[in-house]
């Protein structure tokens, strides 16, 4: 644990002197946030249109900062730091854990800064343990999404393909979820897919959370596709860094 | 014994990269030498266990490099060829990390370590600067630091100096040489043969994947001959040479002669040329170097290319 902190405060502290990295990742979800939440005349049955779309802005913050950090274990393999830490006595498994844990922390952090934006632009303030509850489930989906990311970045090899990837994914994936509507005002054929869709799980399950419900089924699908997609991360790891 | 390698062997698929090696490396700077594609890289990965061997077997501080990796591991340290730094931490920041890595837990064990290895490398002036401004050496430097902050026994280097310039490269090989002394047992890749000469206590030369050559390097040289080119005029073709001298050609006014010891060898060819009323221009005298070694057990080009009797100077540099 010691080693996988370590790897961990590195990439923090690297993150943190490159601001405009962190301000360009948060432009989109900003701007989906006071479009959706000020621009759109949305009349919204249960009132504030900005609690409903909220969750969703939060899971694609986390999502983004996912996708976006899966090239960061690839760039590490490019540059050569991964040989480095490869001789290393900490184990290899921390390599990885550090990764995944730093870009799912680095989701929250971002995240929070969305939610406090929220709250300035008239989003209602929740009671403590829906936040608990709410940090929990963006952290299972962090991991998951950081996990996804990095797997495909180490099958890909290379950061233009990835990039490819990363656009390609993110807005589908997005739309094709209860991001921007539910399930009851979906046409048949996008009800089929946001029902698989990871997203869709996070999304709802964070809105029970605010609801004052606890999302166990959600939390329960998460902790399963987040363990299964780690595994799936960590052999793709071991096979890309045992010769 | 610090590095001990026995029948070392990297296969992919029907290519050897490294075939049944054998080494036995102990206090003293240890130099592979090789063209590219010769295996060194790949021998290095396996003792530094970052590549499994097909076969063979390998101790590092009398670790077994498949069944006590984190043991290895512990006990050495490895720069890769590629300088890889974080450019957006300070030099010290970088130190930090390592010894984090290495398992330094104690804030105080861990600060005196990171100071002591930057004032090794003499980079404490400049350790809370991003290493975004430092140079080549000094990056080089600092990956040094990084490897020697946990005390390790034996240090990998992969072409340390590669893409530094001279005076940098001087400067990393007189700390590779101290390290020496202080009783650290280093493995060096390199291509650059004066180096090797020069640093090296020992070198070992590999031609695809094979170990064909291996010695000290005045050792290995003083096995070879000198040459000694005279330009002369155009004269007729010289019949008998003095004893203990053989002709490697004698064309266009340009005599080369080889001789076990070319400072003795060259005022009795000139000696002869003045009995023969052969009139001198100019002469020289080339003693034989680790590159000529590592030609010489590497190959070189084709010889139908060439004008120069290379079969002729192949049997003159053949070791006795």
């Amino acid at each position: 644990m010691y080693r996988m902190f370590a790897y961990v405060r590195r990439d923090l502290i690297r993150w943190s002197r490159a601001p405009m990295n962190v301000l360009s990742t948060l432009a989109m979800p900003c701007a989906w946030l006071l479009f959706m939440g000020l621009v759109m005349p949305v009349r919204w049955e249960s009132g504030n249109y900005l609690d409903y779309v909220t969750p969703s802005i939060l899971v694609m913050t986390v999502m983004t900062a996912g996708l976006s950090g899966g090239s960061s274990l690839m760039f590490d393999k490019m540059l050569g730091y991964l040989n480095k830490f490869l001789a290393v006595p900490a184990p290899r498994e921390s390599i990885l854990a550090g990764k995944i844990f730093f870009i799912t922390v680095r989701g929250l952090i971002q995240a929070t800064i969305i939610l406090v934006i929220s709250i300035i632009i008239g989003a209602s303030i929740l009671p403590p343990e829906a936040y608990l509850e709410m940090y929990l489930i963006l952290f299972m989906f962090g991991v998951f999404f950081s996990a996804f990311g990095t797997t495909v970045a180490l099958y890909l090899g290379n950061h233009d393909s990835y990039a490819a990837f990363q656009a390609f994914v993110s807005m589908p994936l997005y739309f094709a979820s209860t991001a921007l509507v539910s399930y009851d005002m979906m046409p048949q054929w996008l009800w089929y897919i946001a029902k698989v869709n990871p997203l869709s799980y996070a999304i709802d399950a964070v809105r029970l959370a605010a609801s004052g419900t606890f999302p166990l089924t959600e939390i329960a699908i998460l902790l399963v596709l987040s363990t299964a997609m780690t595994a799936v991360c960590a052999r793709k790891f071991r096979k890309a860094t045992l010769g | 014994m610090k590095i001990a390698a026995y029948g070392l062997t990297k296969q992919y698929g029907s290519n050897r990269a490294v075939n049944g090696i054998d080494l036995s490396v102990e206090n003293e700077v240890y130099g592979l030498l090789g063209p590219n594609g010769s295996g060194k890289t790949t021998t290095v990965s396996m003792l530094t266990t970052l590549l499994r061997p097909t076969s063979g077997s390998a101790e590092i501080c009398g670790y077994d490099i498949q069944t006590q990796q984190s043991s290895v591991r512990e006990c050495m340290s490895y720069v890769p060829q590629d300088m890889a730094v974080d450019v957006r931490l300070t030099g010290r920041e970088n130190v930090d990390l390592f010894a984090r890595l290495y398992g330094i837990r104690n804030r105080n064990e861990r600060r005196r370590r990171v100071d002591e290895a930057l004032e090794i490398m003499n980079l404490s002036d400049r350790a809370d600067d991003m290493t975004k401004g430092y140079s080549g050496g000094m990056r080089r430097r600092l990956e040094l630091a990084q490897a020697l902050v946990h005390q390790p026994q034996v240090l990998f280097l992969d072409e340390p100096t590669v893409g530094l310039d001279v005076a940098a490269r001087r400067s990393i090989w007189e700390y590779i040489v101290n390290l020496r002394n202080h009783g650290v047992t280093i493995f060096v890749t390199t291509h650059q043969m004066d180096e090797a000469e020069r640093y090296c206590d020992r070198v070992g030369i590999l031609k695809k994947g094979d170990l064909v050559n291996e010695g000290v390097p005045s050792d290995l040289t003083s096995s070879m001959k000198a040459v000694i080119t005279i330009r002369t005029d155009i004269h007729p073709p010289i019949s008998a040479l003095p004893e203990g001298i053989e002709m490697v050609r004698d064309e266009n006014g340009e005599i080369m002669v080889a001789a076990d010891d070319g400072s003795e060898a060259l005022p009795r060819m000139l000696k002869l040329l003045s009995e023969l009323s052969v009139k001198v221009y100019s002469s020289t005298v080339r003693e034989p170097t680790l590159e000529d070694v590592y030609l010489q057990s590497v190959g070189k080009t084709n010889p139908d290319n060439d004008t120069f009797n290379q079969k002729q100077f192949e049997n003159m540099m053949r070791r006795r």
